[in-house]
């Protein structure tokens, strides 16, 4: 599960995270960071689901951190995209591939919503609400 | 069957009509002749197929449409004429224009041109039609303005000066930032790589010599179909880069394989799908058909250097068979490599082409006239002087080191009445910049020397460079001036933005 963590004035000072992962004991990754003293958001992908991942969003909640969860985040009209692969060299998790038969496929787990392939698909099949 | 210079003939395009008529031919993809060539060998493969349908689908910018719009009552000689307000070239005929692909919008910009209006007439969408004129005594209509469909048009032929490029070098980036180009988003630093062509599928892969495709060949072109009319500009068979000329009734086709496209911050284009049935004629048409991606090479070319587009750096040469396996190796790191073409529409286009000819609805042709083999690609030589950095910028430059004082530079730039300072060491290579600034800065935070506060990643050009280059790379980082260093980074001269104005104010000529 990826989310975007937002930590606005005051938070940024505190280790939540650093908490987070020693409380629940769960190695999050940062996979990318944007912190500096005012304010500061990270985007991770938490190892978990369920109870488990709902006790952690709780707990960035409770320390005062907003949480965005990236679901349904990219929208792909499969009509208008023709497979060019456009969009997955630029792409920087990795989240499109090609399937056997040279068809597009796009894995939403590892979208972190940064874009990139908005713009490069040139049939603008791609599109973030 | 005879010898001819050490080719041996096996069958004529007349031979396979006729088995083609009867039903009894047989016809494989450009993939299942790989795939048999690869299970029973060249020679048995063959013998065994009659013909080999090829594919290709990618953005393909010299490419646009001929329309006759027909008359109105009172009539009217356009002048100048929109499709969704995408100008169409009317120096022809009253009613006669020409929609290229990459015309672009006057309200939308580059994110809507003449491909995507050509693929909404292919799918039958209205489309508004405005066009002015001066008016005449036989045409008195000064304006126009209805809305069209492709039925309402006398003729739209697609009539695409350059398609089907048998190859094409692939990109990479080496700046730091960001390039958005017509071969897609490049990230900086060698972030990746993009590339274009069907290589093992594309027609004129499959038949190099250009031996059974000429002018008069019938194609599958746009989902209907077109003939080959020519070479296609830029036609340069013999370093593996022909092209061809193609055209074909746009009523006929689909939106399937015509596809309006544009590349972020830089235009409007077409992508459009061709394939042709290559006849085994003989051994050397076979042999070429034979090649397989890891036989078919390009390089990558760095277009972090705006040069012209065959002088870009060569980083390497890379077959398609890497390319398209999603990652490739510059120095010794995995680079991700991604196509801007489409493989599975290829793929398609070539079952389609093959269904069509089992079905008996598209026969072989014999070419009217082969295309040429020796083709020259020239570049475009600038008669007369054009201005480089050289001409305009200033020779006489002031420059500090490292651990001056601050006020004392400050002073030094007031009296010389200058803004920027290259910084460097004792035998004048740059080592940083400063400008004033960043002395009103460092002096307000009591910085005390210049090696304290100067910009040590310094953007710079070269003498030799055009103004055009620097100007632009100026505007982009939003800087007013940059250091001239030589190769070995030895600074000889400055030009700033005041230094451009001054000379291009009155024309742009050589002083």
């Amino acid at each position: 599960m990826r989310a975007r963590l937002i930590y606005s004035h005051g938070e940024a000072e505190k280790p939540i995270l650093a908490e987070v992962i020693l409380k629940t004991g769960l190695p999050i990754n940062i996979l990318e960071a944007k912190v500096n003293a005012q304010k500061g958001e990270l985007i991770v992908s938490i190892p978990a689901s369920g109870e488990k991942l709902a006790e952690v969003l709780a707990m960035f909640e409770e320390a005062g951190v907003q949480v965005q969860k990236f679901t349904k985040v990219l929208q792909i009209d499969y009509d208008r995209c023709t497979s060019c692969g456009a969009c997955i060299s630029p792409c920087p998790t990795k989240a499109f591939t090609f399937d056997s038969e040279w068809a597009l496929i796009f894995d939403e787990e590892k979208c972190v919503a940064c874009r990139t392939c908005v713009t490069a698909c040139p049939v603008r099949a791609i599109t973030m609400p | 069957m005879s010898q001819q210079g050490g080719t041996e003939e096996i069958r004529t395009i007349d031979e396979i009509n006729e088995k083609l008529k009867r039903g009894d031919a047989v016809i494989v993809t450009a993939e299942e002749m790989l795939k048999l060539v690869e299970s029973s060998g060249l020679e048995v493969a063959t013998k065994e197929v009659d013909v080999v349908t090829s594919g290709t689908f990618g953005a393909m910018c010299s490419s646009g449409v001929f329309l006759n719009f027909g008359h109105a009552d009172p009539p009217i000689k356009m002048t100048k004429c929109w499709l969704n307000d995408v100008p169409v070239y009317k120096g022809l005929a009253a009613v006669d224009g020409y929609l290229g692909a990459t015309a672009i919008s006057e309200t939308e910009g580059i994110d809507y041109g003449g491909g995507h209006v050509i693929e909404e007439l292919v799918s039958g969408k209205d489309i508004e039609l405005r066009a002015e004129s001066y008016g005449t005594d036989c045409y008195p209509r000064r304006h126009i303005q209805t809305v069209i469909t492709i039925d309402d048009l006398n003729q739209a032929v697609l009539l695409n000066p350059r398609n089907c490029y048998q190859r094409y070098d692939a990109a990479i980036n080496g700046t730091d930032r960001v390039l958005y180009t017509y071969m897609g988003t490049l990230l900086p630093n060698y972030g990746n790589i993009t590339f274009s062509g069907a290589g093992q599928l594309n027609p004129l892969c499959k038949d190099s010599n250009c031996e059974t495709i000429g002018v008069g060949t019938r194609i599958f072109l746009g989902g209907g179909v077109g003939y080959i009319i020519g070479e296609g500009t830029q036609h340069s068979p013999k370093g593996g880069f022909g092209t061809l000329m193609v055209q074909g009734n746009l009523k006929q086709m689909n939106s399937e394989y015509l596809r309006g496209a544009s590349f972020y911050r830089y235009g409007a284009t077409l992508y459009v799908g061709i394939g042709i049935p290559i006849p085994i004629i003989n051994s050397r048409v076979a042999a070429t058909i034979a090649l397989r991606d890891d036989e078919l090479f390009v390089n990558i070319r760095d277009y972090g250097v705006a040069t012209r587009p065959d002088l870009r750096p060569v980083i390497r040469q890379v077959s398609y068979a890497e390319l398209r396996s999603g990652k490739v190796t510059i120095k010794d790191r995995d680079v991700p490599s991604s196509s801007l073409s489409s493989y599975k529409t290829a793929r398609e286009i070539s079952e389609d082409l093959k269904k069509r000819i089992e079905e008996r609805q598209f026969f072989l042709t014999k070419p009217v006239e082969p295309l040429p083999m020796l083709r020259e690609f020239k570049p475009l030589k600038i008669r007369g002087k054009e201005l480089l950095v050289r001409d305009l910028m200033s020779r006489k430059v002031i420059t500090a080191k490292p651990d001056d004082d601050v006020k004392d530079v400050a002073k030094k730039l007031v009296a010389k009445g200058i803004d920027h300072l290259p910084v460097v060491d004792e035998e004048n290579r740059l080592k940083g910049i400063v400008t004033s600034w960043d002395l009103a800065r460092a002096i307000a935070k009591e910085s005390r020397t210049l090696a304290e506060i100067m910009t040590r990643k310094v953007i710079t050009a070269q003498e030799n460079e055009s103004i055009d280059v620097v100007a632009r790379r100026m505007a982009q980082h939003n800087i007013s001036g940059v250091p001239v260093v030589d190769s070995a980074n030895h600074v000889i001269g400055v030009m700033t933005t005041d230094d451009i104005s001054k000379k291009i104010i009155g024309g742009r000529t050589a002083p």
